[in-house]
This record gives structure tokens, C-alpha cells and sequence, in this order.
């Protein structure tokens, strides 16, 4: 297992020596600052915005991690064959499923660090521009400020995590960065528009689809729950989403013949 | 010198991809401490050989060991004991010369840190290597191939096209180091080339592969050149006369073509002489290996 860790070191050096990585670290605390900024500016004082309403309006901007993650991962193994690196890295006394796991892992805590990064920045930005922190009938019942703001980040994470799988997946199908991350975008915003399409009250079958399930956070205010749809359905069914998505590229990868 | 255990062991391998047969049941076995030439034209399959030995390219029927390790059962007991270049040897360019190293170090077991040094010495890299390998040069990334290749000591060292893109004296650099690899450190070199000269000049055994299929293994570099009867071209004023005189040979323009070993040759030159023929010059016509080589595969059709 020790071992292990050296392919992960590996994997985390190809993304934190790139410059690339720390400029969408860099537009992960700018982006913000600037819209907090704009938000403290224009309001003209503190009465009338909380600190943690407007840490829940900077979450909004999460798509940033989303999108940032997801070309990490869109990247991972395509840039690999790209540079025809792959041929150097598949010759190394280890299995084909170890290297795909520690690029899948790579991911996933550079997605995590990201995320960390934007609730701090985020969370910094609202009480230092913010003062008045009380606001009531804001979060529904039941949900203090900072539970309700957990659980909708978990939410937005848990789609992200989903969009970078696909992305992953895409990335290890066609060994195109540019196709993979195309896709991976494209799903994360025409999700919203297909959701809205989708009605599984009209349409049972749409039950299933993966974008009817995203969002969880809709779940947390009651709606959504339409045609008997709830949160253990649609967590259920985005887990058989991504173990597809994780299969198949398991299996192309370990499959896949280097040519050329 | 050489133990009798071959390194690699090629096992009735086949590889298909639909209906095309890249290659037909290969049976080939490399001994230690050689430098093995794999030879044959575009096509006939020795990138796709040296692709399922390496494992980036399944087997189809058949195996492949290397040591005492299947590379279908074994693979990352296989892989210990390889060390490749396929192709161009591609580096992450964003990353140092080192910390491409230091990457492909962290793979292989037991490679230390005075190991990675040391190896940056032996391809001689030392003032560059913390530079990044997009300031490289062609001839130094070669260097850097190399070096990635070696760093866990491995007892097979497989080489595709080695040669392709390098000048003259990169060639060369290569070549030398190669050939020192296998003869002071008893590492078996297998390396695959179209370029009929560089393997002449490199290999201890060339074996000819034509469409997927093992046409003939040559042993180069036997040392033994000298005793053996060879075809010998005398220079002389008059060629005619001087066949006439010896009673054998072809005239060929204004050569005298006889086939005689190293004692015949001296005393034909002293019966050549003392017959009143001028002798120009006396010089072996060994066939070149292209010559050999377009007699085996010649005027194949590409599968």
C-alpha cells in the first residue's frame, strides 16, 4: 500500500507542476472576491444582507469547482495518450486497475481541495465584507445558517463528483481531453434545462434519468418530490449511474490495446 | 559470459485484431547478454511484437515470458525485469528532466536516489537535467529514453526504432552505449529497426520477421569470420589471364571473384604475382546485410 502512495505522488505532481492548475486555484479565490466585492459595493451597506446569506449567494458560483474539476479529470488519462506518455507509463510493474485508481483518486482530492478552497475563501469573504450575521425566515424550518449551507455544498458536491466521473469516463473512452471536457460541460448546464424538460410526472420513465436525479438539494425545500420520487430514490439512482460510468472505463482501460 | 537461460521466450503468439492477422504463431527466443536485432520491413509486425511483450498490446493466442514471468499471468513480474523505449521516448514536458525521472523511479522498486544520479551521469545530462524537457533537445530526450529505461537495472532492455530522428553522431552515441550495456553489464538488448546498416553495426543477432512471420535469425558477430572460406575479389591488369592461370574463379569487370580462406588468399596473391599479373587490390565481398535481407523478404506486398 505504501507502494501505492508512490502512483498518487505521481499523479499529484503531474497536476500541481502544471501552471495551468494554480491559475483555476487562482480564478477560484479572484472569481469570488470580485462578485463579493460587487455584492458589498452595490448593496451600499450591511443592513441589509446577512454574512451567511451571502455565503449561500457565493455558493452559487460552485460551477467554478465543477467546471475546473471536471477538465482535471476530462484530462487525466486522454493527456496521457495525447503525449504519448502512456507508453512510458504502462510498461511499470503495475496492473492497469492501479494506475486508472490513483488517476481516479488524484481527482477526487484535487476536487476536494478545490471545494476546500472555495468554502474558505467564500466563508472569509461574506464575514469580512458582511457584518450583521443574523437574518431570520431566510432557511426554511428545521435549518440553522450553517446546516443548511453544509448540506446544499454537500449536494453541489456530490453532482460535481458525478459530472467528473462522466468526464473521466468520457476521458478514458475517446482519449480526447477536448471531447471529454466539451461533454462534461455541456451536461453540467444543459442539466438544469433537461430537468426542467423531463417531467417525470408525465413521463414515469423519466424516473431514471440521470439528470432527474441531480440536484439533490431540491429535496431539501420539498419539491422535487413529485411522482414519488425522494432523496434515498435519487441518491440510489445516481449510485448506479456512477458505478456505470466507473465500469466502463475500468474495462476500456484495462482493455484498451497502445497503438501508434 | 553468456548464461545459457534465454531472457525472452516467445511462445506461438499471435496477435488479431477482426480478421487480420498482424502476427501468425512467433516462436523466438533471445539469449542473454546479446544484442538482439529484430529486423523487417514496415509492417511485418515487430512494433506489434514488441507492444505485447511490453504489454501495451494484448495476446491474442500464445505467450511471452521474460525470465521465468508470463507477461499474461505475471505481469508486473514481467515488467520488473523490462526497460523500453517505444517509439520516441515521450516526457511530460511541463515537468524537469529529474522529476521525470523521479516519476518513473517511484514505479519500479528499489530504485534510489543515488541510482537516479547515477544513471543522469552514465547518459550524461548532469548540467540540464533539472531543466524543463520542453528546453530539450531530440538527441538529449533520446538520452532521457534511455535513462528511464535503465534506472531500475533491468535485465531486458527493448528498444523500438531507436534510431528514428536521431543525426549521425546521436546514432552513434547510442549504438556505443548499447553495445556497452549488453558486453559490461550482461543486459540483453532487443531492439527493432528498418535502418539494415545501424543493425548491422549493432547487433550481435539479427532474426528477420516478414508478415508476422519468423523468416530467419542471423548471428552477426561470431568472431570466427577470419577462419571461414569467404568470396574474395582480386584487383588485377588482366582478369581473363589470371582465371586462367588459377584455373577457378569469375570474372567480374576487373576483378577476379574467388572463394578461398585466409591462407588460400595470400598464397593466390604469391601465384598471381609470380605469374605476372599486377595485383590492385584484394578485398572481401562480404553481402552486406541488405543484400541478405532483400533476398529473405524481398519484393514482399504488404500484407
Amino acid at each position: 500500500m505504501a507502494n501505492f502512495f508512490k502512483l498518487l505522488k505521481n499523479e499529484n505532481m503531474k497536476i500541481y507542476r502544471r501552471l495551468r492548475t494554480w491559475i483555476m486555484m487562482g480564478l477560484v479565490v479572484i472569481i469570488p472576491a470580485l462578485v463579493a466585492v460587487l455584492m458589498a459595493v452595490s448593496t451600499g451597506g450591511d443592513t441589509e444582507i446577512g454574512a451567511w446569506d451571502a455565503f449561500t449567494n457565493l455558493t452559487s458560483l460552485f460551477f467554478l469547482v465543477s467546471i475546473f474539476s471536471a477538465i482535471i479529470f476530462a484530462d487525466i488519462v486522454a493527456s496521457e495518450f495525447t503525449w504519448g506518455t502512456i507508453k512510458l507509463l504502462l510498461i511499470r510493474p503495475w496492473k492497469r486497475s492501479k494506475v486508472l485508481l490513483s488517476k481516479l483518486l488524484a481527482g477526487l482530492i484535487f476536487s476536494l481541495l478545490l471545494t476546500l478552497i472555495f468554502i474558505v475563501v467564500n466563508w472569509a469573504l461574506s464575514f469580512l465584507l458582511f457584518k450583521n450575521i443574523s437574518t431570520p425566515g431566510v432557511y426554511p424550518a428545521g435549518y440553522s445558517p450553517f446546516s443548511f449551507n453544509l448540506e446544499m455544498l454537500l449536494y453541489r458536491y456530490v453532482d460535481m463528483v458525478i459530472i467528473c466521473i462522466f468526464a473521466f469516463m468520457l476521458s478514458t473512452l475517446f482519449r480526447s481531453s477536448g471531447i471529454a471536457i466539451g461533454l462534461a460541460i455541456f451536461l453540467l448546464f444543459a442539466g438544469n434545462i433537461l430537468q426542467a424538460l423531463l417531467r417525470p410526472e408525465k413521463y414515469a420513465w423519466t424516473k431514471y434519468v440521470l439528470f432527474t436525479n441531480m440536484n439533490l438539494s431540491r429535496y431539501m425545500i420539498g419539491d422535487g418530490s413529485a411522482a414519488g420520487m425522494t432523496l434515498g430514490f435519487s441518491v440510489a439512482v445516481l449510485s448506479v449511474y456512477v458505478i456505470v460510468f466507473l465500469a466502463v472505463s475500468w474495462i476500456v482501460f484495462m482493455r484498451r490495446d497502445v497503438a501508434a | 559470459m553468456m548464461s545459457q537461460e534465454p531472457v525472452v521466450r516467445i511462445k506461438g503468439v499471435s496477435k488479431r485484431i477482426g480478421r487480420r492477422t498482424l502476427i501468425d504463431k512467433l516462436d523466438l527466443e533471445i539469449p542473454s547478454g546479446q544484442v538482439y536485432g529484430f529486423l523487417g520491413p514496415n509492417g511485418a509486425g515487430k512494433t506489434t511484437t514488441i507492444r505485447m511483450m511490453v504489454g501495451l498490446m494484448s495476446i491474442s493466442e500464445g505467450d511471452i515470458y521474460i525470465g521465468q514471468s508470463s507477461v499474461r499471468e505475471d505481469f508486473e513480474g514481467a515488467m520488473k525485469q523490462i526497460g523500453a523505449i517505444v517509439e520516441n521516448p515521450e516526457m511530460y514536458k511541463f515537468l524537469t528532466g529529474y522529476q521525470n525521472l523521479l516519476h518513473y523511479a517511484r514505479m519500479s522498486p528499489g530504485v534510489t536516489k543515488e541510482r537516479i544520479d547515477e544513471v543522469i551521469h552514465r547518459v550524461g545530462l548532469s548540467n540540464r537535467i533539472h531543466e524543463k524537457v520542453k528546453t530539450y533537445s531530440l538527441g538529449m530526450r533520446q538520452r532521457l529514453g534511455v535513462a528511464q529505461a535503465i534506472l531500475h537495472r533491468p535485465k531486458l532492455l527493448v528498444l523500438d526504432e531507436p534510431t528514428n530522428g536521431l543525426d549521425p553522431q546521436g546514432i552513434r552515441e547510442l549504438r556505443d552505449y548499447l553495445r556497452e550495456l549488453a558486453h559490461t553489464e550482461g543486459t540483453t538488448v532487443f531492439v527493432s529497426s528498418h535502418l539494415l546498416s545501424e543493425m548491422e553495426l549493432m547487433c550481435d543477432t539479427v532474426a528477420v520477421i516478414k508478415q508476422g512471420k519468423l523468416v530467419d535469425v542471423k548471428v552477426l558477430k561470431t568472431g570466427e569470420e577470419t577462419e571461414q572460406q569467404a568470396e574474395t575479389a582480386f584487383e588485377v591488369d588482366k582478369p581473363e589471364e589470371a582465371a586462367a592461370l588459377l584455373g577457378t574463379g569469375a570474372v567480374d569487370g576487373g576483378s577476379v571473384i574467388i572463394t578461398a580462406d585466409k591462407e588460400g588468399i595470400a598464397e593466390i596473391n604469391a601465384r598471381l604475382v609470380a605469374g605476372g599479373i599486377r595485383v590492385y587490390g584484394i578485398s572481401k565481398r562480404t553481402r552486406s546485410l541488405e543484400d541478405q535481407f532483400l533476398e529473405m523478404t524481398g519484393g514482399g506486398q504488404i500484407g
